[in-house]
């Protein structure tokens, strides 16, 4: 596949709405390069979804979100 | 005439002679003797005065030097006294500073214990609630909710990351 690959982690698969979604959004972060999506599914995220592209990690999911909340209740801050 | 008898005159003599026999035989030696007595029992009154001044000159050096001695003696007392108060003061000290430390690190250690254990069950209710919120989220999660989520997440992350590439590239 031509362009850039983008994998694609979610609880349960996307509806063709939110991939158009990504695609544009992602596409313009990229500098409208073509993309390809590879996508995965990992129920334990819970909501949200995590995107790997190139060496970058864009972790959007329910599951990051409490664990940063759970870590910042053990710093007591 | 008187008539004198002759037994009479040899009494007469007789009476004389025996006087000054008796004068010179008796009367002096025991007027010697009872001078000598006399003289014995005034040395001897003399002996005891001088040894009553003595005994007297000696109870009055035996009553100075009982009256040093309890003088020394209450010095000593109140010495000891002093004494006896500074180690005194000196075991209480150090049974406070004792009594302190081990407080103090009765203390530390109880907050430590405490620390521990509030640690130990804020991670405990922290876990457990994690897991109820995950679950309950998990009933929660529509695709229509997962849809604003990619949006608002995404949107977020992206633009962090645009900020970011922005402050490196200089753009």
């Amino acid at each position: 596949m031509d362009g850039e690959v983008v994998r694609i982690v979610t609880p349960f698969p996307l509806t063709d709405e939110q991939r158009e979604h990504i695609q544009t959004r992602m596409a313009k972060f990229l500098g409208g390069n073509l993309l390809s999506f590879q996508e995965e599914i990992d129920e334990s995220l819970i909501g949200g979804v995590v995107l790997f592209v190139r060496d970058i990690i864009i972790d959007c999911s329910i599951r990051t979100q409490l664990e940063r909340i759970r870590e910042s209740i053990m710093k007591g801050e | 005439m008187i008539r004198i008898d002759r037994s009479i005159i040899f009494q007469i003599i007789n009476f004389v002679a025996l006087v000054f026999l008796l004068f010179r035989f008796l009367f002096k030696p025991v007027v010697k003797a009872l001078d000598q007595r006399s003289q014995f029992i005034r040395g001897e009154l003399q002996k005891i005065e001088d040894e009553k001044k003595k005994l007297e000159e000696m109870r009055r050096s035996l009553e100075e030097e009982t009256a040093k001695l309890k003088e020394k003696y209450l010095e000593v007392l109140d010495q000891a006294k002093i004494e006896a108060s500074k180690v005194k003061e000196e075991i209480i000290r150090e049974a406070y500073e004792e009594g302190e430390k081990i407080k103090n690190e009765y203390r530390r250690k109880a907050r430590k214990e405490v620390e521990e254990l509030m640690g130990n069950l804020r991670e405990e209710i922290v876990e457990l609630t994690e897991e109820v919120v995950k679950k309950f989220l998990a009933t929660q999660i529509t695709p229509e909710i997962q849809t604003r989520l990619i949006d608002t997440f995404l949107e977020e992350a992206l633009k962090e990351l645009e900020a970011q590439v922005g402050m490196i590239d200089g753009r």
